[in-house]
């Protein structure tokens, strides 16, 4: 009886697991504008709108990242040795975030989004 | 003990702690596979389906019933390699602390259902050398089967 009813809450909780992850892909639209100077990136479906970013380099620029869904994303930003030159807020959707990121060298950079490590790309930094 | 049949000792009676005790392990399971999900991603998802499978098993009556005692071994496994595997790779958020508090009260619950109706460590070893036993009976013939019986 007891094990028939938990049977039964558990195939409830899978049906509305599933839904949740169907239903859980966020609104659609154009990114919005970047910041003065900046750079814009929009995290939708698991992944980033785009791979590649050019920032300006040696002075600190504001990045707007707008989380599309309900699963965490960030934006973090490594130098060639994959130390962090920034770490962004971690935050689930849909909202969105500007960071204050701190001057960067010139060069190519990786960036990705600390939950979801398949979520990366190259920040190009340009005097 | 040696005076339980087999029967009983496969499939302990299901008393009101047994039930509260199973009630809460699946339910923080389902609990984790949920946070797991929310995350999206391929991995979060698998983990997620890793714990729902493991929550069905926790209940699902017949021979897996008669393995209890190997779904409870690998809910212990499966948690304690989420948990390592967040500590060496996983992002730091507080929703990542939270799931992960979750899975430490989890191996503990499993832990005591297993002190419970195992009888521990030894009783697992027992189990398993019955279970090994059994199979080897099934494969057909082997001296291991044979000392099994």
């Amino acid at each position: 009886m007891t094990q028939s009813i938990v049977r039964r809450a558990i195939l409830l909780f899978a049906s509305s697991l599933l839904i949740a992850c169907t239903a859980a892909t966020g609104a659609g639209g154009s990114p919005p504008p970047a910041p003065s100077g900046g750079a814009v990136i929009t995290a939708q479906g698991i992944a980033f709108d785009r791979q590649q970013l050019e920032v300006p380099a040696d002075r600190p620029f504001q990045l707007l990242f707008e989380n599309r869904e309900g699963a965490p994303h960030n934006v973090t930003i490594f130098d060639e040795a994959g130390q962090p030159l920034f770490v962004g807020e971690i935050f689930g959707g849909p909202g969105s975030r500007t960071y204050d990121v701190p001057a960067i060298p010139a060069g190519a950079h990786q960036f990705r989004c600390d939950v979801h490590p398949e979520m990366a790309g190259t920040v190009t930094a340009k005097s | 003990m040696s005076t339980l049949n087999t029967a009983e000792r496969i499939q302990p009676r299901l008393d009101s702690t047994t039930i509260l005790l199973r009630s809460v392990v699946v339910g923080l399971t389902l609990v984790t596979a949920t946070i797991h999900a929310q995350l999206g991603g391929l991995m979060f998802m698998a983990n997620a389906i890793g714990y729902t499978t493991l929550a069905l098993a926790m209940v699902a009556p017949g021979p897996i019933g008669q393995v209890r005692w190997l779904v409870r071994i690998g809910l212990i496994g499966f948690a304690a390699a989420t948990i390592g595997g967040w500590l060496l790779f996983g992002a730091r958020f507080p929703l990542a602390y939270v799931d992960k508090a979750v899975e430490v009260v989890l191996i503990a619950a499993v832990t005591v259902e297993l002190w419970r109706s195992d009888g521990g460590p030894l009783g697992v070893v027992r189990q398993a050398r019955g279970l090994v036993g059994r199979l080897a009976g099934h494969i057909g013939g082997t001296p291991t089967a044979r000392a099994a019986r």
